[in-house]
């Protein structure tokens, strides 16, 4: 039934955004992308791709920010016309995309505010994608109670902030505290978002979020040890939907080394791959590269089905994903540093 | 126009250029445009070719070149277009245009930094122009009610000293302006944070300001905020400051505000006067840089095409010349002699650059000199498919049986006039319309086809006398051949009732017995058997086009066969073709003109001539029965020579689907046989090479390597596949005999839309003209003209626009699928030469 009547709302937006999906750069391309000697050449390059003229407009030397700038500005200007296109309930299903971004964003201004970086320098790091009205004014508060009282009650963050209100004042800890709370009660939300939209949707976007929150408790889980969070408060942190919950999760709790963290994913055959795959040693892939790419595949799977929204989702990321491999390649260029060059998650 | 039947004789030839000479010969080949170069180095990155390097500054180039072409298109200044071509400059020119671009640059960006910095300023000065004057209101405002309140006060309190009561009366303000659309946000910000301890005052600017940066015109507030306390002061400009208000000084006294605000206004005066000065500077400078930009644009599009095409070619071992690859027009050649020679003059280069014809086995690409008139068939035929290199081009032939076609279905001398009439004026004014550009792709579609638009008008204009119709009525031009006599049918069976439907028979004596001289006798117009009339002698007209034109195609495909020497296709596709078209169809034509000549209404009884249809039908069931009168034969001996005819039809059944692959087999066995005998010996010569020396070795490999790509090739042919052969020549047989059928049937469309044309033609003349024409007396005369009015809406819109398209894409159809099968295969690829012209006009429609 979904079939039937999902391209009366959303057929222009699904062939949009798999349109788009076709122009993102393929293997072929990053090897020719690695072999670029300068920045310049790198342009040129990439000239030849979906991204045509997005620099041709820049005088030379170019910079690496710039560039940045750029794969931003031109995946935003996407993303914002299929939100404008967009119709109840996908643009309800964009917006979610977009709360992530804000909540990385205000995390950003706290952190800046509280190192006292002025408020302009850091609004130009902000993502685009995650800017709101009462972004700026975020200075103005120093307590918890005081961001959600000011600044964020009139945001859709708001009932994501709820738990935490208690924390007493902002300092590193309390922040990461906030940033973590802020995405478990992001992910669960849009994961019942997901849920009560049903079909292809709920069957893509769960396994994705899922994926996303036993991430983040294996991530949080990893950063914890050696630092003063109580096993107690670091069970809060963890997003309750994913293959984790309940028992991986609680194992997770109880974890105190690295080991442990291994022990509880070996009960997980995907999840145990990834940790086998993954090191610290020179050749060896970092454990948050795998979940990288793990995460692309999920993303590229995503497209197999049609009529959902989870394609959206999909894109978004894969242009993330992209965005970063370029950025460090052009890096990797502009600092001459080519051995680790090849690190790059390629997605086609 | 002798080229058209056939794509242009190509060539693939070596240039060999010397490296000082190879921009300027390239340059020249550019104007000509009639070389299409090979990517020699396909395996090489954008980045890692030759002339990389100035392909990026011709990049440069162009980005200056667009900054100033946007800042001229700010100030609405308009652009000259004198339309002149300038040839591509000298690269050392390269270098005064890069310095004459960068100087127009930096004088533009100091100008616009300037005018930047001015505007915040001026932008500044207003805003607190106006805070200084939408302040005033709010004090006057405040100060009654601070009064008021310390009256107030007083009155309850005597006892307490006046000092110690302004004191909590010391309100500090900031005053500022801010985007009105974020004013709410900013309110209800203000409101929490500071707990409802801030007044807030705001006054909307009335005049949009302009945005230094962006240029765009922007609404906003003055607003002015009253709170006690440092504390708060602090969070209020914090929340300024995250809004992006601009917070501007204002003094407290009413006295210090009017001179502020004088001060303000002279300032204001002198930044007007230094800015218009600004705005004229600038103005000059794009005033004489609009004059140049499109020379400029064209001389650096032309550049970098240049080293665009030079980065396709190859260096040479010592890197003294450059070696290109391309196809190019045989005819052409000398005038690309002449070319190269004219660029080695002008650069200068002593030693001339050489071209050379190379033998090759690849398929050249497909090449057509068309004109004004002939490129609009061209290109009907393009959209099918690229024609294979050298086939038969069917678009010569499309230009006569396009619109011939067209008009059978479109039939209608009236809306033919006013089709052909819109194309005249289309062709009369060609060059004015030419001019024209961006008037949407609906209006350069018709303008395309501009030609094909006025031969479809005079065609109909034609075939709409045939049918004699002109908005479905008739011309008695010659006089009918028909009078009103006694039995003339107008009348009911009792000779008193006048019946509305006549039925004319030529039997009856109203037939004066002489046939009306041109096309349809106009009585038919009036008559009820109108249409049965019509029908059968348009049925059979389409029948007899469509088998010409099928026929007609087929034939052509001799020319191709002859022409590739394929004597085995001419024998075994040909001829059975051919035949067992003519043993049908060719044979049903032959009974139609026998049965129109032998039968007519007065001297053999028409109504029992024999069917045509059930005739065929018969003809394959080898049934002749006697009973119904039409079904008898046609002429005596019929059912021998029909016998034989189907006979011959199913014969060239297996003719076409057997013969030639066992043909191909047999050929093949026999060729393997012969070069086992021949690879062997070549080894021999293989060998020395290795073992010459070292000099030699690099010609001999390369010599050894054409060898190899000889012997690949042979091998390719030498791989045949019997079943692969059979099952091609199973789907051709298949196709052209089912095809022959259908494709026939197919032809019936000229007949049906020709109805469909006339039929509507007529309602619309009946239900809604008519309508005007019966009415009677003075408010006649006013409905006639509004009738009149929507009869001529319909006529265009739906008779000449709906109708016209739909009868050209079934002409468009008839011509690709039931002519072109039979000879066609259209499966080439086009020649895209390089030349300035294309990448001009390529560029000013991005």
């Amino acid at each position: 039934m979904e079939s039937l009547t999902f391209n009366i709302d959303n057929g222009y937006l699904e062939g949009l955004v798999r349109g788009f999906k076709c122009g993102i750069l393929k293997r072929d391309d990053y090897t020719n992308l690695v072999q670029c000697e300068t920045l310049e050449d790198l342009k040129l390059h990439l000239q030849s791709t979906d991204y045509s003229n997005f620099l041709a407009n820049e005088p030379s030397p170019l910079q690496v920010s710039t560039i940045d700038d750029k794969l931003k500005e031109k995946m935003v200007i996407e993303f914002q016309h299929m939100r404008n296109h967009a119709v109840e309930p996908l643009s309800t299903f964009l917006d979610y995309i977009t709360y992530s971004y804000m909540i990385d964003n205000i995390i950003l201004l706290i952190t800046g505010t509280l190192h006292q970086r002025s408020i302009s320098e850091l609004i130009t790091k902000c993502h685009p994608l995650g800017s709101f009205e009462q972004m700026e004014a975020i200075h103005v508060a120093s307590t918890p109670a005081e961001l959600y009282n000011a600044v964020l009650v009139d945001t859709p963050l708001a009932p994501y902030f709820i738990d935490c209100i208690s924390e007493q004042d902002l300092d590193e800890m309390n922040i990461e505290i906030i940033r973590n709370t802020l995405y478990k009660a992001y992910i669960e939300d849009f994961y019942k978002f997901c849920e009560e939209t049903g079909g292809a949707t709920a069957d893509v976007m769960c396994e994705a979020l899922s994926f996303e929150a036993d991430r983040r408790a294996f991530i949080i889980t990893i950063n914890s040890f050696g630092t003063e969070l109580t096993k107690d408060d670091r069970a809060k942190l963890y997003p309750r939907c994913g293959r984790l919950h309940p028992d991986g999760l609680a194992a997770l709790a109880r974890a105190d080394d690295y080991e442990q963290v291994r022990a509880v994913s070996e009960y997980y055959a995907e999840y145990k791959l990834l940790f086998e795959g993954s090191g610290t040693n020179p050749g060896e892939k970092t454990l948050e590269d795998k979940f990288f790419e793990y995460e692309v595949k999920l993303m590229v799977n995503g497209f197999m089905q049609q009529f959902h929204y989870g394609v959206f989702y999909a894109y978004v990321k894969l242009k993330e994903q992209e965005c970063r491999n370029i950025i460090w390649i052009a890096e990797c260029v502009a600092q001459q540093h080519r051995t680790k060059i090849d690190s790059y998650i390629p997605i086609f | 126009m002798g080229s058209l039947f056939r794509s242009e004789e190509m060539s693939l030839c070596q240039l060999f250029l010397q490296s000082e000479a190879a921009y300027a010969c390239v340059s020249e080949l550019g104007e000509l445009g009639v070389v299409q170069f090979r990517d020699l180095n396909p395996d090489v990155n954008a980045f890692q070719r030759k002339f990389v390097n100035e392909v990026r500054r011709c990049a440069e180039m162009e980005r200056k070149l667009r900054f100033l072409e946007k800042e001229i298109k700010k100030d609405e200044i308009p652009t000259l277009d004198a339309g002149d071509n300038p040839d591509a400059p000298a690269p050392r020119e390269m270098i005064d245009l890069e310095a004459t671009f960068e100087k127009l640059e930096n004088e533009m960006k100091e100008v616009n930094a300037n005018a930047e910095a001015l505007k915040r300023n001026f932008l500044e000065l207003t805003e607190l122009k106006h805070i200084l004057r939408k302040t005033q209101n709010f004090f006057e405002e405040e100060e009654h009610s601070i009064v008021d309140d310390a009256q107030h006060a007083l009155g309850v309190d005597d006892s307490r000293p006046i000092a110690s009561q302004a004191q909590p009366l010391q309100l500090g303000f900031v005053a500022g302006v801010i985007l009105r659309e974020r004013i709410p946000a900013f309110e209800r910000m203000l409101w929490r944070v500071c707990r409802g301890n801030v007044f807030l005052k705001q006054a909307e600017i009335e005049s949009p300001l302009e945005d230094p940066v962006t240029g765009d015109q922007v609404n906003k507030s003055v607003f002015i905020i009253f709170f006690q306390g440092d504390q708060l002061k602090s969070r209020v400009k914090k929340i300024c400051e995250g809004f992006r208000a601009t917070l501007y000084p204002c003094p407290e006294t009413p006295a210090e505000r009017r001179e502020m605000a004088i001060g303000v206004m002279t300032r204001i005066e002198d930044l007007n006067t230094v800015l218009g000065q600004t705005q004229d500077h600038r103005h000059r400078v794009l005033v004489a840089a609009a004059k140049n930009i499109t020379v400029w644009f064209i001389k650096v599009r032309k550049i970098k095409a240049i080293y665009h095409t030079l980065n396709l070619f190859n260096l040479d071992v010592t890197s003294k010349c450059l070696i290109a690859e391309c196809w190019a027009p045989v005819v052409e050649l000398d005038k690309i002699q002449l070319g190269l020679r004219r660029g080695t003059e002008r650069s200068g280069s002593s030693v001339p650059s050489v071209l050379n014809r190379m033998e090759t086995s690849e398929e050249p690409p497909t090449y057509f000199k068309t004109n004004k008139f002939t490129s609009a068939f061209q290109a009907i035929i393009n959209a099918y498919g690229m024609a294979n290199y050298r086939e038969v081009n069917p678009a010569p032939y499309a230009i006569i049986t396009f619109p011939f076609l067209f008009s059978v279905m479109f039939g209608d001398a009236g809306h033919g006039l006013i089709m052909f009439l819109f194309g005249l004026w289309m062709v009369v004014r060609e060059k004015q319309l030419l001019t024209v550009k961006d008037a949407g792709e609906i209006w350069d579609t018709f303008f395309g086809g501009r030609y094909i638009i006025l031969l479809m008008g005079l065609f109909s204009i034609y075939s709409g006398l045939l049918y004699n119709d002109a908005f479905s009525k008739s011309f008695n031009i010659f006089g009918s051949s028909w009078r009103v006599t006694d039995d003339f049918p107008i009348y009911g069976p009792n000779k008193s009732t006048i019946i509305s439907h006549i039925q004319l028979s030529p039997n009856s004596t109203a037939f004066q017995g002489d046939v009306y001289p041109f096309g349809l006798d106009p009585v038919w117009q009036l008559s009820g058997n109108k249409i049965a009339y019509t029908n059968s002698y348009k049925m059979k007209l389409s029948i007899i086009l469509g088998v010409s034109q099928m026929l007609f195609g087929v034939i052509l495909s001799t020319f191709n066969h002859r022409y590739f020497k394929n004597t085995l296709n001419l024998f075994c596709e040909f001829l059975p073709q051919v035949l067992f078209l003519l043993c049908m169809f060719g044979y049903l034509v032959m009974l139609v003109f026998y049965k129109w000549i032998y039968f007519s209404a007065i001297e053999r009884n028409s109504n029992c001539a024999p069917s045509l249809l059930i005739g065929l039908i018969n003809m394959f069931l080898f049934t002749y029965p006697k009973a119904p009168c039409s079904s008898h034969t046609f002429y005596p001996g019929q059912q021998a020579v029909q016998t034989l005819l189907v006979v011959m039809a199913v014969l060239c059944l297996p003719w076409m689907l057997l013969v030639k692959p066992f043909i191909l087999r047999w050929q093949a066995q026999r060729k393997i046989g012969g070069s086992m005998h021949h690879r062997s010996t070549r080894q021999v010569p293989k060998v020395t090479n290795i073992n010459g020396d070292a000099d030699d070795a690099a010609e001999e490999v390369v010599h050894h390597d054409d060898v190899d790509i000889i012997h690949i090739h042979k091998e390719k042919e030498e791989e045949f596949q019997f079943g692969e052969v059979m099952i091609h020549s199973a789907i051709h047989t298949i196709e052209y005999c089912l095809g022959t059928i259908s494709h026939t049937a197919s032809y019936l469309r000229l007949w049906a839309l020709s109805l469909a044309h006339a039929q509507l033609s007529e309602v619309l003349w009946t239900m809604l003209f008519r309508i005007g024409l019966s009415m009677n007396g003075y408010h006649g005369s006013i409905i006639i003209a509004g009738v009149f009015f929507a009869w001529a809406c319909c006529t265009i819109g739906i008779l000449l626009l709906m109708e016209g398209l739909s009868a050209f894409l079934h002409t468009l159809r008839l011509h690709w699928v039931e002519f072109q099968s039979k000879f066609y295969t259209g499966a080439g690829y086009a020649f895209q030469a390089f030349s300035f012209a294309q990448i001009m006009e390529f560029k000013t429609d991005d």
